[in-house]
């Protein structure tokens, strides 16, 4: 699966943002999104988008230390 | 060694703290101060690169200035006459800010970044630029552009990145203290292999007006200094909100220092079962939970408890910080891909394979799973504590991966695998030393706590050097290699 992982990465990468493999690391570094992706299937479900407005910086101040 | 180089020598082990009281109580000069911080740097950084540049003039200047001030009556503030240095991703007007890198090598910000400007403000002197991983982007302390940093204790072992220079400068005793920048790890990954103390700070606490930019959604400004009382000093000033950076947070930034107390009677300390103890290291187990029964023995209780979504914050986490500087370097990777290190090349290469579905994904996950957090585990505990690296430090040529190391790639995204997902959740934490492994090279342990409870978790961590030394142990440097000192 990482071999085909690369070479879309590589054809991605040149079809959206017009960028070639800077070196041959760059292969082995695209190949290893075969993890992320894996890494994505295993969460596929567990969580919802929520319906209602929110944002990360409101979540932070919800859950945020009380001084007493 | 004469007297003179061994009162040099001694003012360079004092704390930050320390340093700045003997500058108050008009026991040392800011000139002494400065000059035996580059006296330091002469001495050391040869076998350490810690610095890139090192403003000497200018630093003894401002010094005299500073004493002049103090001789009139006058301290500008907490730091007056301390030097530091930091990682070399601070703007500072009319000054080279190469990010660690050939593509901006001559570059001159116009501007000063809030962070810097607020420490001089408080009386600090910036004595120089720390080297850095190019663009803040790897855990290792390789540097392509300006030689490999190296650790303190071992200059054939990792100093830890991305702010190596200023873990590095600090375990040296260069300087009292350095800020460094944390977008998965890069504040606490040199401190704790370079046996500092460091904390960033829950997101958005300190304004990143004039630092580099690598991930809008993690970039975190820091400092690591020796001790839990000098982050404190550092990070109350640093701290707070910024009009020049919209995004900052306008909670109130408290005394964190007069808030070291070292009382942990009734606190709940949280050690996670899953995740972050997997595959560790038996001398990194072994001197974390030494670490946690030193807190124990200070009155805190322990709780072993799950963490909720870790499989999702890992999934998400590995996305946002690559996307975002994706984006930010995508014009250089066209125009300029031959200037980056094959590692960072590499590196930000994949990121423009990651569809935009699965980002926004990413960040739209980010509020939900820290809600679950702080109600399944902040509910219960009070701090989270992890080590820092599950494994041993690593040598450089182990994780080289533009020398083509086998197995270098894994090597170092693994470094990062405990500091990552704190990143993605927005918490702060520090790193403390606690230990050495059996190669000579420190080991860290990192607390964590809800949003911006940083005052809390920087007790915690002082109320563990009150009864430890790690923290105090310094590398004797030696030209060719470093010598190795315990307490």
């Amino acid at each position: 699966m990482s071999d085909d992982v690369g070479r879309l990465a590589e054809e991605q990468a040149k079809l959206w943002s017009g960028i070639a493999p800077p070196n041959a690391a760059a292969g082995e570094f695209a190949s290893g999104l075969a993890a992320v992706i894996a890494g994505l299937e295993r969460v596929r479900g567990d969580l919802l988008f929520e319906d209602e407005p929110s944002s990360f910086e409101a979540a932070l101040q919800e859950t945020k230390e009380r001084t007493p | 060694m004469t007297d003179v180089a061994a009162r040099a020598w001694a003012l360079t082990r004092l704390t930050l703290v320390e340093a700045a009281e003997a500058v108050r109580k008009g026991e040392v000069t800011c000139v002494a101060l400065t000059q035996s911080a580059l006296d330091a740097f002469a001495a050391g950084d040869a076998a350490v690169n810690a610095s890139i540049a090192l403003d000497r003039a200018e630093a003894l200047e401002t010094a005299e200035g500073l004493d002049r001030l103090r001789k009139a009556g006058r301290l500008l503030g907490p730091l007056h006459g301390v030097p530091l240095a930091h990682k070399d991703m601070y703007y500072r007007a009319g000054k080279p800010c190469t990010c660690g890198s050939k593509i901006r090598r001559v570059f001159r910000p116009t501007y000063t970044a809030t962070a810097i400007r607020r420490l001089e403000e408080a009386g600090s002197i910036t004595v120089g630029a720390l080297n850095m991983a190019e663009f803040a982007q790897n855990p290792t302390g390789h540097n392509a552009h300006f030689g490999n940093c190296r650790n303190p204790w071992h200059t054939d072992y990792c100093p830890g990145g991305s702010s190596s220079g200023s873990g590095a400068a600090v375990a040296a005793r260069f300087v009292y203290a350095a800020l460094g920048s944390d977008t998965g790890g890069s504040i606490r990954l040199p401190a704790a292999m370079c046996g500092v103390t460091g904390i960033k700070g829950t997101q958005t606490r300190v304004s990143r007006y004039g630092a580099m930019p690598l991930s809008f959604s993690a970039d975190n400004v820091g400092p690591l200094a020796r001790t839990a009382r000098d982050c404190a000093r550092v990070l109350r000033i640093i701290a707070g909100h910024d009009t020049a950076d919209p995004t900052s947070a306008t909670e109130p930034v408290p005394d964190y220092e007069a808030a070291l107390d070292g009382n942990l009677r009734g606190l709940r300390i949280g050690i996670p079962t899953n995740f972050f103890l997997d595959g560790a290291d038996p001398e990194v187990l072994a001197a974390f939970e030494a670490a946690i029964g030193v807190l124990e023995g200070r009155g805190a209780a322990t709780l072993r408890i799950a963490l909720p979504h870790m499989d999702a914050t890992n999934a998400y986490a590995a996305i946002v910080s690559r996307v975002e500087a994706a984006a930010i370097h995508a014009q250089w990777m066209r125009e300029r891909p031959q200037d980056y290190s094959v590692h960072l090349g590499g590196r930000l290469y994949a990121g423009y394979a990651i569809p935009a579905v699965h980002y926004v994904e990413a960040l739209s996950r980010r509020g939900p799973i820290l809600r679950a957090l702080a109600r399944e585990v902040f509910g219960k505990v009070d701090v989270l504590a992890t080590p820092t690296i599950r494994r041993e430090v690593p040598t450089l040529a182990a994780t080289d991966i533009d020398a083509g190391a086998p197995g270098a790639v894994e090597a170092m995204s693994a470094i990062s695998a405990n500091t990552r997902p704190i990143n993605y959740l927005g918490l702060p934490s520090v790193s403390v030393p606690c230990g050495f492994d059996s190669n000579g090279l420190p080991i860290g342990f990192q607390i964590q706590g809800r949003p911006f409870a940083e005052a809390r978790i920087l007790n915690v961590a002082h109320a563990y050097q009150q009864d430890t030394a790690w923290h105090e142990s310094a590398p004797v440097l030696h030209m060719k290699g470093a010598a190795l000192t315990r307490p």
